[in-house]
């Protein structure tokens, strides 16, 4: 909770005859997170070089890019595969080597089939577009060729042109380029083809067929239409195909990857002639298992030593521990940023904390019911895949029971009030048809007083994170101090305005509300105008300000952040009124104005009003429930981004990466 | 003369008139505001995204932080109309 896994720092020496059983072992405990070594020549480590592949590590690679190839002709991947009941390695690795070869030789045999379909379809086009031009002629293609002293030309030009010398000149006018041939005299033909580029001659070959242009048109097109089928058929087997392996695929894929990985491990070793060193971490539970496993596969001859030496805490890899409630919320985490080994991890306060605002924002039942419904089919449908996906459906399953909850609380469903009056606070407007059981209006005060609350609260925990954080990953010493104070100034500036504003303002005087703020506006004078709690805030004020300008002066221009930040919690009441204000209106302008006057008086058009009444209140509702989403989502979260994270949350830390395969389709 | 005949309720109710302009005003352009925040951040958050797909969470974030101003305009509104 508020801390990452503790991580112990591990080096296993070994005999490098035991590299492979050191590495199977690591392996099969998925505990092991290797940090590369990397061969900078330092100090210490001459004659100590990055280890080679383990045998065989060239021909895994080979046949694991076979099927990679075989998965980019079935344009499929491993990553967007999910829910395939999973296979025992032994079967797969049988299938690797019997079924393999044969589904490599199909599936390249089509291709080929396929290739040569495919650029037989683009040369058929290509020849019928050449002749084209030739069908406005009526010559037939051998009369073009075979002479001894004439030559023909052909071609587009702009318009059409006389030529002096004898010749035979055919010419079509078109609205996509006038097209020419003409035969003269070989001896003429520099002299023609000068006085046609003055016109905007292109020329273009006269394609080498024989008999009319149309035949040999024909001849191309049913050639084409020939491949096609082939080319179709090809597809179709390939689908065929697709659909037959692509999940045995998918399992050799991971297993190769699996031995792949295993087989390069040493490249990430330090070796020298007969040794070699593995530097990484594990989470210190698994210390124990991972040493007695080492051990027995060795046969005792390995080395593990916990290095106990301090290390840069943004080389340690982190691991999340939270409890499974708050687990979705790690996604939301690792959008902003992964948290470092030292620092306080807010996931926990994201968990708990985000429905709650979603709930306070939205606070509908009939909303919340849609929201859940929508949830429970994008988790039936699968509509988002892979683990955040499903971690984004649980926030939203949670989102809306949080939502139905404050719904209850607020009396609202679908902008309608329940049968009981509000009992935390009244959101309803004075609109519609019932406006007059909602003439006082919404209790708008009162919750912006709230969201105000909730500003202090967040803002003062994030400096006391914050706090904590320079205490933990500074360095002892005067920079650590004055960036520990520059903190407390913070909070101090905050609650030093807070409290010279209730001694000057009292929300009992402006707006009637009891209770929700303090009030020392009654506190005893020392000096006109001046009372106890005023001077008391104006000393924290001050006090505040010294804090601040002595770590860096310019953070004194940053004071009215505070006042911001505070403030930009209002849009928990803010967004939530407008929220309810469109379902109002939506249900004013659907039953208020056109289904009652028209059930009232039924005829005819009636009818129809009642039609637009319906979809008025479908769609209305519809984009509420977007905007619901959307507002009470990214407010959520923004709030806890932007306002909060910001006082003390750094992040940038290297995500735990245990050595061994995450299993989605074989199993031991 | 209009304003020496005005009688009190017509008072009041000019003054809620003036009351409702201003809480749109404060909305309205507020939004406007909000929208050319938005507008700038937005095209390059889209560029961002289309070059990078992981950067999505965090460009939608960017593209929301002027929504702020909008919120401090219907804070004020609410004000205005409710208090």
């Amino acid at each position: 909770m508020f801390q990452p896994k503790p991580m112990t720092h591990l080096l296993i020496a070994a005999p490098k005859e035991q590299m492979a059983s050191v590495v199977t072992e690591l392996y099969r405990h998925r505990v092991f997170h290797i940090t590369d070594f990397v061969d900078q020549g330092k100090e210490g480590y001459e004659g100590v070089r990055l280890g080679t592949p383990l045998e065989g590590a060239g021909e895994l690679s080979t046949s694991l890019l076979k099927i990679r190839s075989i998965e980019n002709v079935f344009q499929t991947s491993p990553e967007t595969l999910f829910d395939v009941p999973k296979r025992p390695v032994a079967t797969i690795r049988q299938a690797i080597e019997r079924e393999l070869p044969a589904i490599e030789a199909e599936v390249n045999d089509l291709t080929v089939q396929r290739s040569a379909a495919e650029s037989r379809i683009r040369e058929c086009e290509q020849r019928i577009n050449e002749l084209k031009p030739f069908a406005l002629v009526p010559l037939e293609m051998d009369l073009y060729r075979g002479y001894d002293s004439i030559t023909a030309i052909a071609g587009y030009l702009d318009k059409d042109v006389d030529i002096s010398v004898p010749h035979e000149k055919y010419y079509a006018a078109r609205k996509d380029g006038n097209f020419i041939v003409v035969f003269v005299e070989t001896k003429d033909a520099a002299e023609i083809e000068r006085t046609l580029s003055d016109a905007g001659f292109q020329s273009v070959t006269i394609p080498n067929e024989t008999g009319s242009v149309q035949a040999a048109v024909d001849k191309y097109t049913a050639d084409q239409s020939q491949a096609k089928v082939v080319f179709d058929t090809a597809n179709a087997k390939i689908s065929e195909l697709k659909a037959k392996y692509a999940d045995l695929l998918a399992a050799c894929d991971e297993v190769l990857s699996g031995d792949v990985e295993r087989a390069e491990a040493p490249l990430r070793f330090a070796t020298t002639e007969e040794a070699f060193v593995v530097d990484g971490w594990v989470p210190a539970d698994h210390i124990e298992p991972i040493t007695a496993g080492l051990n027995q596969a060795t046969g005792g001859c390995v080395y593990v030593t916990v290095d106990d030496d301090e290390i840069d805490a943004t080389a340690i890899p982190v691991e999340y521990n939270n409890p499974s409630f708050a687990k979705p919320a790690e996604l939301f985490m690792d959008v902003y940023a992964h948290p470092r080994y030292n620092e306080i991890d807010p996931t926990l306060i994201l968990a708990i904390m985000f429905p709650i605002f979603f709930g306070l924002i939205v606070g509908d039942v009939g909303y919340g019911i849609i929201f859940l419904i929508l949830a429970l089919f994008a988790r039936k449908l699968a509509m988002f895949k892979g683990e955040g996906g499903k971690n984004l459906i649980k926030i939203l399953v949670g989102s809306s029971i949080s939502t139905i909850f404050f719904g209850l609380l607020y009396s609202e469903f679908l902008g309608y009030a329940l049968p009981w009056h509000a009992i935390i606070f009244q959101r309803h407007l004075a609109i519609g048809a019932d406006a007059a059981a909602h003439a006082t209006g919404p209790d708008a005060m009162p919750m912006l007083i709230m969201s105000v609350w909730f500003g202090i609260a967040y803002i003062t925990l994030g400096r006391i994170f914050g706090m904590i954080n320079h205490y933990r990953m500074d360095h002892p010493g005067k920079h650590r101090s004055k960036a520990i104070l520059g903190q407390l100034g913070w909070i101090a500036i905050l609650w030093g305005l807070l409290i010279l504003v209730w001694s000057f303002f009292s929300m009992e005087q402006m707006f009637g509300i009891v209770g929700m703020m303090p009030d020392f506006t009654t506190a005893p004078l020392i000096a006109p105008g001046l009372s106890v709690a005023a001077l008391g805030g104006l000393i924290l004020l001050v006090l505040g300000c010294i804090f601040l300008a002595q770590e860096n002066v310019l953070d004194l221009m940053e004071i009215p952040t505070i006042i911001s930040h505070v403030l930009s919690f209002c849009r928990i009441a803010a967004v939530g009124l407008s929220s309810v204000a469109i379902a109002m209106v939506v249900n004013y302008l659907s039953f208020g104005m056109f289904i009652d006057p028209a059930l009232a008086n039924l005829d005819a058009v009636g009818v129809i009003m009642i039609i637009v009444g319906v979809l008025i209140f479908v769609c209305g509702h519809a984009l509420n429930v977007g905007l619901g989403i959307l507002g009470g989502g990214l407010h959520s979260i923004r709030l806890h981004y932007v306002e909060f994270f910001t006082k003390f949350y750094v992040g940038g830390g290297i995500k735990y990466n245990p050595f061994g395969l995450k299993r989605k389709f074989s199993e031991e | 003369m209009a304003i020496e005949t005005m009688t009190v309720e017509a008072a009041q109710a000019m003054a809620s008139g003036y009351t409702a302009i201003g809480a749109g005003l404060a909305v309205g352009l507020a939004g406007v505001g909000t929208g050319l925040g938005e507008m700038g951040i937005g095209a390059a958050a889209v560029g961002a995204t289309a070059e990078d797909r992981d950067m999505f969470g965090l460009a939608l974030l960017f593209t929301v932080l002027p929504e702020t101003i909008v919120i401090f305009g219907l804070v004020i509104s609410l004000l205005l109309l409710f208090q």
